[in-house]
């Protein structure tokens, strides 16, 4: 009867628990605290941190229970992290809640989303000279386009073994959007230069916004068919909310396929985080390598809008190229704030949707670009 | 993570440089050219409603062409005594009265007469009742 007892609390969480499954509890309740009481994306913050929770629970190996055993119900809800299915669905779910309108009314924006994109590149070459593979680098330097999905995606295709510490880095950082980006936009703005007003957009009809799913995913994916599967699920998504008749299909992706997804990725992303396998020097690297990319993303989005202005005759608000990295729509929010801040009339939203929406086609662009150079 | 190699020479053994530079490029044109296609697509879209007042798409119409009426010797000499009564009228005048003075002249045929001067537009309606002599149709056709 002891010996049952002893065997007993030799298999209880208590007797496993080692000081980093402690830790990754405590990071999981911080993302559970930011999410409910802080409201930073709530929807991400929440499942990831709950999935910590779940990922930490010490367990006694060959039970099947543990995510990176083959035969456990969480490891075959993983399977949509570690195969690419779940970021393309939570595209088509962005798709079909977008409207384009404002990059249709001023596409010129949409190079704000492409400067913002260089943040994935230098951070690729950072994480190469910190000693990362190649393919590695690839993975964290998709971290600057500030898209979970989109890091998410690449990582599963190019280092699978990154996929907990990119996805948790991807999302901490998108989440923290409104404390990261001001001071760079103060930084590299002056207070004439964030009070400039933009132009009112001219109206966009719906047979246009019909039309851009089908121009924008024929033409990027011709350029760089590694994008296919985000592009494409994100314009299909578009399509069918702009095409009104498929409305009943853009209802489903938008809410009951788009939710149960995150519900999804983020519970498994969370429960990938064991202690063991995430509290490594490699993820600090990589925690420290995005917090880089996703401020050199903010930093080449103003500084190619104030390059632009040299040559624009109606001048726009330099603050919008924060918003090329993607995060929508936080980080146009976080233009709209740092804008009113100068002058509460001012008005920027609407506006900084533009870069930041193209700021999402550009990282998927991006990721299927590095995607083909490592394959 | 790979041990051995850091800094510019890892970049350059992995071809870093190269990635990033064509990478970003890639990036910057798919989104150039996208910019463009969408700045196009509602100036297509107006040309297209439009078509119809475009001379490219829009169906050419038979031209019609009015027959070169040709006048008889005997015509052309009513015509001219014709016009010698009208001249007789005020700039606007009434057609009974011109063909009344022409019964009263002796014209032959008048009423054929005043018909063709009519068709022929030697003779035109002023929309308020009265009509007046084209001067210019009379010297084509007659003189």
């Amino acid at each position: 009867m002891e010996h049952l007892f002893v065997d007993f609390f030799q298999n209880t969480g208590f007797y496993l628990c080692d000081y980093r499954n402690i830790v990754m509890i405590l990071v999981g309740m911080t993302f559970i605290y930011l999410g409910i009481a802080k409201h930073y994306e709530p929807l991400l913050l929440v499942p990831i941190g709950f999935g910590m929770l779940m990922g930490n629970i010490p367990v006694f190996q060959g039970l099947g229970l543990g995510i990176y055993e083959d035969n456990s119900v969480l490891h075959y809800l993983y399977f949509g992290v570690t195969q690419g299915i779940y970021p393309p669905l939570i595209f088509l779910g962005i798709g079909a809640m977008t409207d384009f309108s404002t990059l249709l009314a001023r596409p010129v924006l949409m190079l704000l989303g492409a400067a913002a994109q260089a943040g994935i590149f230098i951070t690729f070459l950072g994480a190469l000279a910190l000693g990362f593979a190649p393919n590695e680098a690839a993975s964290i330097g998709i971290i600057g386009g500030a898209d979970g999905p989109t890091a998410i995606f690449l990582t599963a295709k190019l280092a699978p073994t990154l996929i907990g510490p990119i996805a948790v880095a991807a999302y901490s950082y998108m989440a923290l959007v409104p404390v990261i980006q001001p001071p760079i936009m103060k930084l590299l703005t002056t207070r004439k230069e964030r009070l400039i007003r933009m132009e009112e957009p001219r109206e966009v009809s719906k047979r246009e916004k019909m039309l851009f799913p089908i121009v924008a995913f024929l033409l990027c994916c011709f350029l760089a068919p590694a994008a296919l599967p985000l592009l494409g699920m994100l314009c299909f998504g578009n399509l069918l909310k702009e095409a009104v008749v498929t409305e009943r299909l853009a209802v489903a992706a938008r809410n009951a396929i788009i939710d149960s997804v995150t519900i999804l990725l983020g519970v498994t992303v969370g429960a990938s985080t064991q202690g063991n396998v995430f509290l490594t020097s490699q993820s600090v690297g990589i925690f420290v390598l995005g917090a880089l990319s996703f401020c050199v993303a903010t930093a080449c989005g103003l500084l190619f809008a104030k390059f632009m202005n040299l040559f624009l005759k109606s001048k726009i608000n330099p603050l919008l190229g924060a918003a090329g990295v993607s995060a929508v729509p936080d980080s146009a929010r976080v233009v709209q704030i740092v804008g009113q801040k100068e002058d509460p009339t001012n008005f920027l939203l609407m506006h900084a949707m533009a870069p930041n929406i193209s700021g999402v086609i550009g990282s998927a662009v991006a990721a299927g670009v590095l995607w083909s150079f490592m394959s | 993570m790979e041990a051995n190699v850091y800094g510019l020479n890892a970049i350059n053994a992995h071809n870093g440089w190269a990635i990033s530079v064509v990478g970003v490029t890639i990036v910057f044109t798919g989104l150039v050219m996208l910019s463009m296609a969408i700045a196009q697509i509602h100036k297509l879209l107006d040309l297209w409603e439009h078509r119809n007042e475009l001379s490219l798409f829009r169906k050419k119409e038979p031209v019609m062409t009015q027959p070169q009426v040709q006048l008889t010797p005997g015509q052309k000499e009513s015509a001219r005594q014709f016009k010698l009564l009208a001249e007789t009228l005020n700039e606007h005048f009434s057609l009974p009265r011109l063909l009344s003075l022409a019964r009263v002249s002796g014209i032959d045929h008048p009423h054929t007469t005043l018909a063709i001067l009519l068709e022929t537009n030697i003779i035109v309606d002023d929309t308020q009742g009265y009509h007046i002599w084209d001067i210019s149709q009379f010297k084509t056709l007659v003189s």
